[in-house]
């Protein structure tokens, strides 16, 4: 069995006393509307994400994971409630958290190393150390060999690397991933999949993902969080105990893992739920 | 007549090795006639395809030059008295003064026209309420036709080239504008949403991700509107000008000089063309990126 042991935040119940709000992200009572109240996309949600964590939120299609998560980015802000990032209220997108979008936003005008080192370029690290940090990026999402190539000639999965090396070079607290593997195709989809667990083994960031894939959520996360549509509601938040606190390189692997028909079981039976529920009121 | 290959159901589950099998015979595509559908045809084909074009137009008007009848010749001049019209008048007329005169109305105006309009388009493309405050009226402009100032330029500046460049400025600068805020307009939301994300400030945003985003497509519409800016050249240069190609064609027009003044035509496709290919050269040097 070739997984890596992780070393995970202990959260057992003798460590209660964690104060949720210095997490690094507390999502605190948020509630977002749209046309003037008529429509609650995020009704009055409450969680917090650890270091050193990858949490996936998952739901049916309008459930306002990605409202979520650009509210997190500071790209849209909540109609109520706030958000902290280590104990300080989110203004605004800020480099301490890092975002990767589902569609490829490598910015064709500049190289693989160059967008690389762009983010760490305005953010005035000094020419060579950025180009070294970029460098050690590309190589941890096998680019190295593709630095002086433009976006256009890379394809979709490489743009979507690029795209990770640049937000890891701003060496943020947070990276939120929003359906960053949407657009790629099933081989190359998995492979991202193994990729984002590789990067979290040797970064330790705290990772949110935003997918609609279940069997992508249970294998790149510690921690599933549901949510429901119209309004939007935590309907489960899950840890994922059948992982027993490890990473698992290789999907195949987990996939073979006790208990992973139960919880893969269990999700789509809570999105049928969902669903049904959806196509009653609708 | 040993081991024949059975299609279907019998090959599921064995080994198929094919390069131990026959070779299959060569195939041969079908025969595609000359408007074919969506074909591929190599770079060599394409230039002669357009080469013939060219020369079939220069045929049609050989053949309808000289089938017109002797006493109406004068008005009708074949290629070659155009091309000889053309010798002559760089050789003995000066032309070249006149081209180059031309050359330096529309560039001079179309640099003024686009320090004007590619501020404007990033300004009104960045900023909404920028573009709220003033695209309606800038819109509205354009409904404007640029001959209708020719009186009051003349009036203001008089025959000049002042106004000359000022016809052409106005014959082109809201085109522009119009053209290149839809560029602007036209770059991913995710893009500027991603380098905020980043800490890109606002400046950042606007010069470092807008501007190179949105920098092929400015050069192509800037390129596109290089073709009205000879329209109005003419115009300009035929309302009382010393020099320039149109003045030397409305001279010619008085003497009925026909050759002159098609040969003064053709001048202008040249240095149209000559202009598109600078910018088209530009463009692939500028944007080595861009596909």
């Amino acid at each position: 069995m070739a997984y890596a042991e992780v070393a995970m935040t202990d959260t057992d119940e003798t460590q209660t006393a964690v104060d949720a709000s210095k997490l690094p992200i507390y999502v605190d009572c948020v509630t977002k509307q749209y046309l003037g109240g008529a429509f609650t996309a995020i009704d009055n949600v409450t969680c917090a994400m650890e270091e050193n964590q990858i949490t996936a939120i998952i739901g049916p299609s309008g459930c306002g994971k990605t409202t979520l998560l650009r509210q997190i980015a500071g790209l849209e802000y909540p109609s109520y409630g706030r958000i902290l990032r280590d104990g300080e209220v989110i203004h605004g997108p800020g480099p301490d958290r890092g975002m990767v979008f589902q569609t490829y936003t490598a910015f064709p005008w500049l190289t693989t190393l160059q967008n690389a080192e762009y983010a760490m370029k305005i953010n005035g690290v000094p020419a060579a150390e950025r180009r070294e940090r970029a460098m050690e990026h590309l190589r941890l999402v096998h680019l190295d060999g593709f630095k002086d190539y433009y976006p256009n000639s890379l394809s979709g999965g490489m743009r979507q690397r690029v795209a990770i090396a640049r937000a890891l070079g701003q060496d943020p607290r947070v990276l939120l991933m929003d359906e960053p593997f949407g657009a790629l195709d099933a081989q190359v989809r998995w492979e991202m999949e193994e990729l984002t667990v590789e990067i979290e083994e040797r970064t330790r960031k705290t990772i949110i993902l935003v997918t609609h894939d279940i069997q992508q959520a249970i294998y790149v996360a510690d921690r599933i969080i549901f949510l429901t549509r119209n309004p939007g509601r935590i309907k489960a938040d899950m840890k994922l105990e059948f992982k027993e606190g490890r990473r698992f390189l290789k999907k195949e692997e987990l996939i073979t893992h006790p208990g992973y028909a139960e919880t893969e079981a269990q999700l789509y039976g809570m999105m049928r739920e969902e669903i049904e529920k959806i196509r009653g009121g609708e | 007549m040993s081991d024949t290959v059975v299609s279907g159901p019998a090959l599921a589950g064995r080994e198929v090795r094919h390069e131990d099998g026959p070779r299959g015979a060569p195939f041969t595509p079908p025969k595609q006639g000359f408007l074919a559908l969506k074909s591929h045809y190599s770079r060599k084909t394409l230039g002669t395809l357009a080469l013939l074009g060219a020369l079939s137009l220069f045929l049609a008007w050989e053949i309808g030059a000289h089938s017109v009848p002797e006493a109406k010749e004068k008005f009708f001049p074949a290629v070659e008295q155009v091309l000889a019209a053309l010798f002559q008048l760089f050789a003995e007329k000066e032309f070249i003064y006149d081209v180059g005169m031309s050359c330096l109305r529309i560039y001079l105006a179309y640099i003024v026209a686009m320090s004007v309009a590619l501020p404007l388009a990033i300004g009104m493309g960045s900023f909404e309420n920028l573009r709220a405050t003033l695209n309606p009226t800038l819109s509205a402009l354009r409904y404007l036709p640029a001959a209708s100032f020719i009186p009051l330029l003349l009036v203001w500046f008089g025959p000049t080239d002042t106004s000359k460049v000022l016809l052409l400025f106005l014959g082109v600068v809201w085109f522009l504008v119009a053209g290149m805020l839809a560029d602007v307009r036209s770059v991913s939301h995710e893009l500027v949403e991603s380098a905020l994300t980043m800490g890109a400030r606002r400046k950042t945003v606007v010069f470092n991700v807008i501007l190179p985003a949105a920098g092929p497509q400015l050069m192509t519409s800037a390129r596109d509107l290089t073709a009205v800016a000879w329209t109005y050249l003419v115009i300009a240069e035929v309302i009382g000008a010393q020099s320039g190609i149109g003045a030397v064609m409305m001279r010619a027009g008085r003497f009925l000089n026909v050759d002159v003044i098609i040969a003064g035509i053709l001048t202008i496709g040249i240095l149209g063309v000559l202009t598109d290919t600078v910018f088209r050269l530009g463009h692939r040097m500028l944007f080595p990126w861009a596909r």
